[in-house]
């Protein structure tokens, strides 16, 4: 088994299709473990990248979306390194997370987007989407230090929330909506989910295969 | 609806994790007849995703928890600020309980462990027992416990390489572990290239690392696959059943006898008591109907906060002030592992992306009582270990060391070029208990159902800030030889919920100190066992949980030998 990701030599391995699982991993795994061993058979047969999706149930106003987008866009801006946060999904992620496993923080989001536009339309008369990128920078910079606007004092709280529901949506999952293209594995070289990781793959200088799948496409297949 | 009453059983047992799940056999195999209460269900190989999102930020959004229903409270002394409540329990109800996801590593404690008290006075004087703390000398010692230790490692699996075989030292393993009657059931997990990097390392500045043990399958095991080493062992369940769970190992075998009855979604409210002040069975919820399971010993073996909380909740005639409580002894002498690492940056990929947390290196010369602690002001030490395994969120969510701003362009083209090249170090320092730090029932916040959530009264105590300082300077020393460019300490401050708690159950000879003894049965009722680490009087520097295990066994092989005098 040495050397079979340091050397891709399957089509599939390069193509970009079945980029992580090849057929000759799962073999090599379970043959190296034990016959029985559970391998999900979808695995081997499944060809495709994973899809990216609008929220699956809407939850924000149209202007409070368009706040959300733009915020997520300056805390991972698209750069010179990629695409940002906006082009990963991470706001789809956001809000299909308030419609559902985060249901209980989607007030805190109604007041730190609104606040965020009190804090636009006091600097420039605009809100918050409409600023230039350095303006928003601004504000999100008062935020994240906890500066105070008007009588809403949850800033930096609101900061750190968001934040990690970018970071979340930028390098989690893409079956969660965000991490789109896997733009976000791609930016910090994350090789990707995968079912097995051979020996060579964690030797310090290894170069691996990126595995194009998500977590329900390794396991159940498509979706 | 009134509860219905069930036929009575042999012994009803409450959870079914890694001390319960694991209880079950040798009771089985006994000829007990066993009811298994479970707040959980079950999980199958294909329920465990490799997903960090659902493992790791929402902690199984697919199971049903009771847990997440009853989060303790947290406050710093007893007048001091309370900690913001986490979203989550940090533990899981399940068949297998908290075991499905744990990391697995299955460390022994050591001699030194059992003795911390006597051995410290004996070496330093009394003055070195910091002040305000309670601790006692276990009432069993190391080579008692060994016994259990070997047949829970042979049992459920446990890999690894030994260092002290029968008192002959072997430097591949832990030349600081106390003697084993034999070497492991199966080799450590496989070498990976940034542990070994760590661990040579290591061996430059004079220290002795090893591969930790780890209740993971380094090789097939008992007709279960060995690791694939897929990168979503922390939080994660195994797809491929190398994780040896009580799920897939012990449950399963006690099962086959067709000794136990496993009932699933079992809310326990209650434990019942009659005049005499013995047990009398068990009250539970299941699907909105009441049950009342009666039985002639209970076995406890919820996880420590549920294991006090529902000995307090459990008042009656005998046990006005709850059960197993009229010495007042309930909820005291808790303690928990504090959270005390320190993360490294180097100047090269470090490849930790795959692998399990457990596949990393360990070091233990700054552990226990490895070393001189004249003029140190602290008891034990530390154990430190780099794990393998670096999640994507996780890898990302990392410190920016100062080189970088949160957030923004600058942010991102930190963590594109950094997010794969810095590792944390671990340092679990042996915790004790003091007078006031215990658990009790919240005032004010309930559960769902009305009972009272537990409350952990805690503190940091100055031993223990200068033994997690003194471990932080051993762990960046670590670091900055296998090269690291920048080192970022976490903060030194108390920590609420953990999954290292100890405590509210103490094991001892004394009852006026002590709640169980040395047999895990209660000074009090004597037809009540307790499991779980609420039984450990010292918390070690390793995790719990063959430890656990190991004296779960003990009191289940005690009540078989004495079943005619304890079940009367």
């Amino acid at each position: 088994m040495a050397n079979s990701e340091d050397k891709p030599k399957d089509a599939a391995e390069v193509s970009g299709g079945v980029g992580s699982i090849t057929r000759r991993e799962v073999l090599v795994g379970s043959a190296a473990t034990l016959a029985c061993a559970f391998v999900p058979l979808s695995a081997l047969a499944f060809d495709g990248t994973a899809k990216t999706s609008s929220p699956s149930a809407q939850v924000l106003t149209d202007s409070e979306r368009q706040t959300l987008q733009a915020v997520v866009s300056r805390i991972i801006p698209a750069d010179e390194s990629g695409p940002g946060a906006l082009e990963a999904g991470c706001a789809v992620y956001i809000e299909t997370s308030l419609a559902g496993a985060y249901q209980s923080q989607k007030p805190a989001y109604t007041a730190g987007l609104a606040a965020l536009n009190a804090a636009a339309i006091s600097r420039a008369g605009k809100s918050f989407t409409f600023l230039t990128a350095p303006d928003q920078d601004e504000i999100v910079a008062e935020f994240e230090h906890g500066k105070k606007v008007g009588d809403y004092a949850d800033a930096a709280s609101f900061f750190e929330m968001i934040r990690r529901h970018t970071l979340e949506g930028m390098f989690g999952d893409p079956f969660y909506g965000g991490n789109a293209n896997f733009a976000g594995w791609d930016l910090i070289g994350y090789p990707g989910a995968r079912m097995y990781a051979s020996p060579d793959m964690q030797k310090m200088d290894a170069k691996i295969p990126h595995s194009r799948l998500s977590a329900e496409q390794l396991m159940h297949g498509s979706r | 609806m009134a509860p219905v009453n069930l036929p009575k059983t042999d012994v009803a047992i409450i959870g079914l994790g890694a001390a319960g799940g694991l209880a079950v056999l040798p009771l089985a195999r006994a000829g007990l007849k066993i009811v298994g209460l479970e707040a959980g269900g079950w999980f199958r190989p294909e329920d465990h995703l490799p997903d960090e999102i659902r493992n790791n930020i929402r902690h199984w959004p697919h199971a049903v928890q009771k847990a997440n229903q009853e989060i303790p409270t947290a406050r710093v002394g007893r007048d001091g600020p309370a900690l913001p409540r986490p979203l989550y329990h940090p533990m899981m109800n399940g068949v297998g309980g908290t075991s499905l996801h744990y990391w697995g590593q299955s460390w022994r404690l050591t001699h030194w462990d059992f003795k911390l008290r006597s051995e410290t006075i004996r070496r330093y004087g009394t003055s070195a027992i910091p002040q305000g703390s309670t601790v006692e000398d276990w009432p069993l010692t190391y080579e008692e416990l060994e016994p259990y230790y070997d047949l829970v490692e042979y049992t459920i699996g446990v890999s690894g390489k030994a260092g002290n075989i029968q008192g002959r030292p072997d430097p591949e393993g832990n030349i600081f572990e106390s003697p084993r009657q034999r070497e492991y059931p199966m080799p450590p997990l496989r070498h990976a290239g940034f542990a070994d990097h760590m661990a040579s390392a290591a061996k430059r500045l004079g220290w002795h690392c090893y591969r930790p043990p780890a209740a993971i399958n380094s090789v097939p095991f008992d007709k279960r696959a060995a690791c694939f080493y897929h990168g979503f062992c922390g939080s994660g369940g195994c797809p491929v059943d190398a994780k040896n769970s009580t799920a897939i190992t012990t449950i399963p075998q006690a099962e086959a006898t067709g000794n136990l009855k496993i009932v699933p979604y079992a809310h326990v409210i209650a434990l019942e008591s009659d005049d005499h002040g013995r047990v009398a069975g068990v009250r539970y919820i299941k699907e909105k109907q009441e049950y009342f399971q009666p039985a002639s010993v209970v076995l406890l073996a919820g996880y420590t906060y549920e294991n006090t909380r529902l000995l307090l909740l459990s008042k009656s005639k005998a046990y006005p002030r709850g059960l197993a409580n009229n010495h007042g002894q309930v909820g005291l002498h808790y303690m928990s592992h504090t959270r005390n690492g320190v993360m490294g940056l180097f100047p090269f990929d470090l490849n930790r992306w795959y692998g399990t947390p457990a596949q990393g290196v360990s070091i233990d010369d700054w552990s226990d009582d490895n070393f001189d602690h004249s003029g140190l002001g602290f008891v034990g030490g530390g154990n430190l270990q780099v794990p393998m395994e670096a999640k994507p969120i996780e890898a990302a969510s990392m410190s920016t060391f100062g080189k970088a701003p949160r957030w923004g362009s600058g942010w991102k083209s930190f963590v594109k070029e950094n997010a794969g090249r810095w590792t944390p170090v671990w340092a679990q320092i042996s915790t004790l208990p003091f007078e006031d730090h215990f658990l009790d029932l919240d005032p004010e916040v309930k559960d769902p159902l009305g009972y009272p959530v537990c409350r952990l009264t805690i503190g940091l105590k100055e031993s223990e800030r200068r033994a997690m300082l003194f471990m932080q300077d051993k762990a960046e020393q670590w670091l900055r030889e296998a090269g690291a460019i920048a080192t970022d300490k976490l903060p030194l401050v108390p920590i609420g919920l953990s999954t290292h708690a100890y405590g509210g159950t103490r094991m001892g000879n004394n009852p006026e100190t002590n709640v169980v003894d040395r047999w895990g049965f209660s000074h009090e009722a004597p037809n009540l066992g307790i499991l779980g680490a609420s039984v450990m009087g010292t918390s070690g520097a390793r995790n719990p949980t063959l430890t656990v295990q190991a004296l779960a066994w003990r009191t289940a092989d005690h009540l078989i030998k004495e079943w005619k005098s304890i079940a009367v």
